[in-house]
């Protein structure tokens, strides 16, 4: 609290930990019910991010500061909301506590650098679109958001605030896309958003899509009404009911303005009001027939409307393209949302597509002060053009990538694999130097990407696949070339429906086995080149949820996203390589324990779950062979409860294993591979976890925001908990072992270290280049130690510290320990304080070096008011070392012979001064030593010069390097490098000691000399004698 | 230093850790005060000086902040054994050592007036009196940090000025409800690269200063990162500091 502190500007670089596997017995523990939660649990445990940015992903919403052009907001699809305040160099993620499904953003007109709405939801409803949970306001300007209500409007379509009263908000709400919900149309709030009143309304299954206000009169507003329904198997847009209305008195009374507009059924509507003259309006429609579709143009402030244009980037895929940006000042040019995207300078009698990014284009922003410079968000992040739309770079720093699965390879480090929504398969590296930047991804597949698998013995193949199933691949990463091993239909049989995300999976048993799902799970053994179909039709085969060729309703959309009927999921039980677990899209849950011969449909056995809700994932066991976990997901039926079930008995019982801490769906669960009560969840607002069996969940908070969580990893040798998310990429929990080993014993004591597995002592030291501002750098995993322990309570009052002793018990270091209530990690870097070395003018930036400590057992020490804790923990040497024990022993011998000698060297200039400075000042008190003293001062001077730097600057300023200089440039070099020093470092090491000896000798002399001669003088003048500070003394002191 | 009066301090708390009720923001301020030696000692302090160690990895330097009641404020480290001062202020500069040159450099014209802001408000500590201050307090609810159930309480002090621009200068206090002594507190840095990022720092070790409770540990986050941490060895109050401390060196 005092003030100084707050000046404190912190350069941090702190990450998380690499520990090895702990071994424990678990079979003692009984599954005792843990009831701590969240963060009394989980304390400063934090997950790292690490993108990639590279491909970006879907943005929904783009929203600029109306004054003030370096500020942007950018709402993702399922990444929350991001801000920048640089003109869109960086963007920070402001709504990390918050669902991640972005619908809407708006700025206060009266106060746009404060009062910041956030409305959830995507309203671009593709199949694999998430749910929002509300409206949110923001009064600091994005730092801090609140609920502000419409919880149930799932989906946000647009918010417009009264520029003359900011309590006065209008809001559109699409609603919910899987169901029928009176939760939707405008409403309103006079109130800043405590009370809400729906003002427009049409019926259950019609939502306002879209919502503008007239920037020059807040009462006259306009309202795009949408008729749609999604199910798993079809999507329908377009009904009698879909409609452009108007009101004129703030909306107590609206009307339809559709003079001009086609009669019959219509689909989705864009509605767009010119900035510069609100009596310009443009709509684009969907209608029944193609002479009809296509934009219209109002001039009387939509008393009239006039068809211009049916080009195919105006009507192509309305749901997911309905959006018109007008140019703020020219109300003659025009942006529209599109596969590519399209501009019109001529008041929309005609379009130029816009210039090459990632298609699928959504929204755009004009800066406020050049419209040449346009901003897009596309399925594959935000694009920027400075020429009005002709060339177009990418904002390669905002980490939205919706992956759907992650898988992780033996590599080490291990590598990260896994498919996108609309961009493709890939695979980067958990570490790198420098941080994991866009340039270690690499790319292994095209169209949407789902399920990626390294081969478990085969380093240079990769399994991919496309949308669909539309292409599989066998790729060859070294040689770069890719096979289409997909499994096709044989003579007699049916056509093989493939879901979206297509079931597959590798062996555990068989490294060369792969299993595709289509309605039929078929089996290869040799990586893909040969099918066996290993079982009859596993899904319902309902025909009416076939009809995939009538689905989009006015404009039909046959992508592929709505097949069903389809296996979703497939596994192999770990323990025996004939027991196979199936899920289908339909509701199926199949089991087979004879390799596929014969299979059993246990899904009916399943209490309290609504018939054919979407078996999403299946989770064999790795400890009992009978005991599966199955994930059910039935929001594409507008369910969103969470069914997670396990049972023991190969599906015959099931039990429910998720509570009331749950909020909303779930889409996996994963099994930890040591502790069988430790459980994680994947939900669609972040991560769950339970270390009691499923009787208690806690949300995983730190690092990981309420984002879709959709596949989970474990990597067996690291411990890393690594998470597919659909809207935030890749976050990785570094070492889950602690969560391994809590128990309610230990939550009942003050103080428990958790066991760790030994720290390797990396050698490899990469040079780095990178990390720009523009460009994302995910976090690396620490590389330091871990100390970790559990505190009932948190430390506040008194002192505490922690201590490192050597095996000898001699201290080598004090760290800040944690001291939050749950688990704390606290780093040590296992490297001595640098050594003080010699005041100088300068600084020696070789001085700076902090050695290295040797491999072996240290033990921490840890005081907390009267108490004392120890803990053991080890350091062991790198296995892929290039350099034996007597290499590394000679390493640290010399080091630390150079690190005694800088401070030896710093004691002798400290007794040097002392010698001069104070004959000096003798002389200034006392004339008569001038005979006496002259001399000395020369000598003193002339030695101080050899020794340290004694003129110059850090820079290039800088004098000749003295003695000081070299010794701690050596110490520096020789320090840094794990193996032998060099013959060169070892001769010069001779040559600075001789040096060393020379200077030691030298002062040496002069305190017999010419010192014990002054002081001697200085005691018959009965002055005061000049004192010079041991070795012991000098280290001691600060200064 | 005196003798830190840990029992004592550990009866105090227990008295006042009740259930926690509802409560308005300066019965929080109040029983903080009331725990931490009372209002009327705090206001009775002219100066501080505190002397400890930045923690930072395996690096430690020494540091040294002083402040008084005057608004003068410094803070220097200790690299081999020459002083950089980290940030000064004399009342009408604001300066700092640079790290080539190692000579003094005055800070931009607006951090110095965003200085002289806060500096008289915030000694020795800005709740005390933050009305006649101009200072607003408002409590915004429970949060949980560090595990710890903690009432989050609003300071907004005067506008701080960003890139020409008057904004609002806002540090939240996380109160631990048990012992209402603040655990953490949090900023956004509004200027430079970490601009729109949350700082955090965390107060603990509280110990007994002739009567008075100082938090003697402080570790920053930044955007939930824990980074170096800083230490006090030793914490004085009203001692005489002498004004030529803070005075930025001309010419030199």
């Amino acid at each position: 609290m005092n003030k100084i502190n707050h000046l404190l500007q912190s350069s941090l670089k702190a990450s998380l930990g690499f520990l090895g596997m702990v071994f424990i017995n678990f079979s003692s523990l009984a599954q005792e019910a843990i009831p701590l939660k969240g963060d009394e649990l989980f304390g400063t445990l934090r997950a790292r991010q690490i993108g990639p940015a590279l491909m970006s992903g879907r943005i929904v919403e783009l929203e600029g500061h109306p004054t003030d052009a370096r500020v942007m907001y950018v709402g993702a699809a399922g990444g929350g909301v991001w801000r920048s305040k640089d003109g869109g160099v960086t963007y920070q993620p402001i709504f990390d506590k918050h669902p991640q499904c972005i619908g809407a953003i708006a700025l206060d007109p009266t106060n746009p650098d404060k009062n910041i709405w956030v409305g959830t939801g995507e309203i671009w409803t593709r199949n694999s679109v998430s749910v929002g949970d509300g409206i949110y306001k923001s009064t600091d300007g994005g730092d801090n958001f609140t609920k502000m209500g419409l919880e149930k409007s799932e989906r946000i379509s647009a918010i417009e605030i009264d520029p003359t009263n900011s309590n006065v908000v209008y809001v559109g709400v699409q609603g919910a896309l899987w169901s029928a919900s009176a939760d939707r149309g405008v409403y309103k709030t006079t109130d800043g958003g405590k009370t809400w009143e729906k003002i427009l309304y049409v019926d259950e299954n019609t939502g306002c899509s879209e919502l503008v206000m007239d920037p020059k009169n807040p009462n006259v507003l306009y309202a795009a009404f949408w008729e749609h329904r999604r199910t798993a198997w079809s999507f329908n847009s377009g009904g009698m009911q879909s409609a452009l209305y108007k009101s004129t008195d703030a909306g107590k009374t609206w009307n339809k303005i559709h003079n001009g507009f086609p009669s019959g059924k219509l689909g989705r509507i864009a509605v767009a009001i010119a900035p510069s003259n609100p009596n310009i309006l443009y709509s684009v429609i969907e209608s029944e027939t193609d002479a009809t579709k296509g934009l219209y143009r109002s001039d009387d402030a939509g008393a009239t409307w006039k068809r211009s244009n049916g080009d195919f980037e105006l009507t192509v895929r309305p749901f997911y393209f309905s959006r018109i940006v007008i140019d703020p000042k020219n109300p003659d040019i025009l942006l529209k949302g599109g596969l590519s995207g399209s501009i019109s300078r001529d008041g929309g009698k005609t379009f130029r597509t816009l210039g090459a990014m990632h298609s699928d284009i959504h929204d755009f922003w004009f800066d406020i002060n050049n419209s040449n410079q346009i901003t897009t968000g596309t399925d594959g992040g935000v694009y920027r053009s400075w020429d009005g739309g002709s060339v177009f770079e990418m904002v390669k720093n905002l980490p939205v990538s919706q992956f759907y699965q992650v898988s992780l390879d033996n590599a080490k480090p291990y590598k990260i694999y896994g498919g996108l929504q609309d961009n493709g398969s890939w695979y980067g590296p958990s570490e790198s130097p420098g941080g994991i930047e866009n340039r270690d991804w690499f790319s292994v597949g095209q169209g949407d990407g789902f399920r990626v698998y390294r081969h478990p013995t085969k380093a240079n193949i990769v399994y991919s696949e496309m949308q669909g199933a539309e292409y599989i691949w066998r790729y060859d990463t070294e040689r770069r070339q890719s096979k289409i091993i997909k499994p096709l239909a044989e003579a007699n049989e049916p056509k093989l429906r493939f879901n979206w995300n297509a079931a597959m999976n590798l062996s555990p048993a068989k490294p060369d086995r792969l299993y595709i799902g289509s309605q039929f799970l078929h089996r290869s053994d040799d990586m893909g080149e040969t099918w066996v179909k290993i079982s009859p039709d596993l899904t319902t085969n309902d025909p009416a949820k076939q009809q995939q060729e009538n689905s989009g309703g006015l404009s039909a959309d046959n992508s592929g996203a709505e097949n069903h009927c389809t296996i979703f999921s497939v596994a192999e039980s770990p323990l025996d390589e004939n027991i196979l677990w199936v899920g289908t899209d339909d509701g199926n849950v199949q089991v087979t324990t004879d390799g596929g011969k014969t299979w059993i449909n246990v899904a009916a056995n399943v209490p309290n779950l609504p018939k054919n809700t979407w078996a999403y994932q299946v989770e064999p066991s790795r400890f009992d062979k009978n005991t599966c976990y199955v994930v059910f997901e039935g929001h594409s039926s507008g369910d969103f409860t969470p069914y997670t079930y396990k049972t023991t008995d190969l599906g015959k019982s099931w039990k429910s294993i998720v509570t009331k801490d749950i909020p909303t769906f779930v889409r996996h669960i994963k099994e930890d591979l040591v502790n069988p009560n430790l459980l994680f969840l994947g939900t669609e607002m972040g991560l769950f976890i339970t270390v009691d069996g499923g009787q208690n969940w806690s949300q995983f908070k730190n690092n990981v925001p309420p984002v879709a969580v959709h596949y989970i990893a474990i990597h067996p040798e690291t411990n890393d908990l690594v998470l597919a998310t659909h809207g935030r990429g890749i976050i990785i929990l570094d070492d889950i072992s602690p969560l391994r080993q809590i128990t309610k014993e230990m939550v009942t004591k003050d103080v428990h270290f958790f066991q760790t597995n030994p720290t390797v002592v990396r050698e490899d030291a990469a040079f780095a280049e990178g990390g720009d501002a523009g460009e994302y750098v995910g976090d690396n995993p620490s590389r330091v130690a871990k100390i970790i322990y559990y505190l009932k309570g948190r430390h506040t009052f008194g002192k505490m510290a922690i201590e490192v002793f050597d095996k000898d018990g001699k201290k080598v270091a004090d760290l800040t320990p944690g001291k939050s209530k749950g688990i704390n990690v606290v780093d040590w870097a296992y490297r001595l304080k640098p050594p003080k070395v010699a005041k100088a003018k300068t600084l020696s930036f070789g001085g700076f070096t902090s050695p290295r400590l040797p491999v072996g057992v240290y033990t921490i020490k840890m005081t907390k008011g009267t108490s004392t804790y120890e803990h053991k923990i080890e350091l062991k040497a790198d296995p892929n070392s290039m350099h034996t024990d007597a290499d590394r022993a000679a390493q640290y011998e010399t080091t630390m012979k150079l690190y005694a000698m800088n401070e030896q060297l710093a004691s002798m200039v400290d007794q040097l001064d002392a010698m001069r400075d104070g004959a000096a000042d003798r002389l200034a008190k006392n004339a008569k030593l001038k005979k006496m003293v002259e001399p000395s001062l020369k000598e003193f001077d002339a030695l101080k010069e050899t020794l340290v730097v004694t003129k110059g600057d850090n820079y290039v300023g800088a004098a000749e390097p003295q003695f000081r200089e070299k010794l701690a440039s050596l110490f520096s070099e020789i320090s840094g490098y794990a193996g032998r020093p060099s013959n060169a470092q070892m001769a010069n090491v001779k040559v600075l000691e001789e040096r060393f000896n020379d200077a030691k000798t030298k002062i040496e002399g002069f305190k017999t000399n010419q010192l014990t001669k002054l002081n001697a003088q200085l005691l018959k003048l009965k002055m005061e004698e000049i004192k010079l500070r041991s070795l012991e003394e000098f280290l001691k002191a600060d200064n | 230093m005196k003798k830190i009066k840990t029992l004592a301090l550990s009866a105090l708390f227990a008295l006042t850790a009740v259930a926690a009720q509802a409560q308005t923001v300066d019965e929080i301020l109040n029983k903080y005060f009331a725990n931490t030696g009372g209002k009327d000692k705090w206001m009775a302090i002219k100066s501080i000086k505190m002397a400890g160690k930045m923690k930072m990895q395996a690096m430690e330097l020494p540091i040294t902040m002083m402040q008084a009641a005057d608004g003068k404020i410094k803070m220097s480290a200790n690299f081999q054994g020459k002083e950089f001062v980290q940030v000064a202020f004399d009342g009408t500069n604001a300066w700092n050592t640079n790290q080539m040159t190692m000579k003094a450099e005055k800070m931009e014209g607006e951090d110095t007036e965003n200085i002289k802001r806060d500096a008289v408000g915030d000694f020795p500590d800005p709740f005390i009196d933050y009305k006649t201050k101009g200072y607003k307090v408002e409590l915004e609810g429970k949060e949980t940090i560090e595990g710890t159930e903690c009432f989050k309480v609003k300071l907004t002090k005067k506008p701080q000025k960003v890139e020409g621009k008057e904004e609002e200068n806002v540090v939240t206090y996380f109160f631990d409800a048990q012992n209402y002594v603040p655990i953490m507190s949090r900023t956004m840095v509004k200027k430079g690269p970490m601009k729109g990022m949350a700082q955090e720092s965390l107060f603990s070790d509280y110990q007994d200063i002739n009567g008075l409770v100082f938090p003697f540990t402080i570790s920053y986050r930044m955007n939930g990162q824990t980074g170096q941490s800083i230490t006090m060895e030793k914490i004085e109050t009203n001692v005489s500091l002498d004004p030529k401390e803070f005075a930025f060196p001309d010419g030199k």
